[in-house]
């Protein structure tokens, strides 16, 4: 899966999970850029990244997304080959 | 009440319980929600729309939705933080519904379960279908 597939595919779960069918991502994207970011939206976004991509995000892998970049590696990282 | 914890639910794991619905509990949900619609309150409007009675609302028959993970799905440790509802066949007082939920996702890390619900009626019908996100407490 390339960068390319995984970001469109993000891109797709935050227009859904935040009900907005303009809004653009990129790596740098954070919370602070997202008015409706809060942690019920990081719940939905993470429950519907496990469900897209078919892994499982774990405690620790909680911590270390702080962007849209944290998740595309997490994914990258995650997703059987 | 059940006390499932998030360790004990798994995908595929279900719960199912029945009701009747009441012309109590449609009078009470106009009298709770302010929504008296013809459709709901007036017999021969609905009658004149198509309905063989006044409609049930869609939103008193979700609220058993709140019933399967309050009491049932997990039950005490439920923590409801979302529900998209679809309505796919009217509701009459009188009716004997059938609750149904199922989990379809666990995610340890978030502790958060995702159940999908459906309700039927006597007759076999789909009324309503449910994706709900429950959290524990």
């Amino acid at each position: 899966m390339t960068g390319e597939d995984i970001h469109s595919r993000l891109q797709a779960i935050f227009r859904d999970v935040f009900d907005n069918d303009t809004l653009v991502v990129t790596r740098a994207t954070t919370v602070g850029d997202i008015p409706d970011w809060d942690s019920l939206a990081q719940i939905n976004l993470v429950v519907a990244i496990e469900k897209d991509f078919e892994i499982k995000v774990s405690l620790e892998d909680l911590e270390t997304l702080s962007n849209v970049g944290d998740m595309m590696d997490l994914i990258r990282t995650s997703v059987t080959p | 009440m059940n006390e499932y914890e998030l360790a004990d639910v798994s995908v595929g794991m279900t719960q199912e319980f029945s009701v009747t619905v009441t012309t109590g509990m449609a009078a009470g949900f106009v009298e709770i929600s302010g929504d008296a619609n013809p459709l709901h309150v007036d017999k021969h409007y609905a009658g004149d729309k198509g309905f063989r009675d006044r409609v049930v609302h869609g939103m008193l028959t979700s609220a058993f939705y709140s019933t399967l993970v309050g009491v049932y799905l997990p039950g005490k440790y439920c923590l409801l933080q979302g529900i998209k509802v679809t309505f796919h066949q009217p509701v009459f007082a009188g009716d004997e519904l059938k609750v149904r939920g199922e989990v379809t996702h666990v995610s340890e890390a978030l502790r958060v379960m995702t159940v999908r619900g459906s309700i039927t009626n006597q007759h076999g019908d789909t009324v309503s279908k449910a994706q709900i996100q429950v959290g524990f407490i």
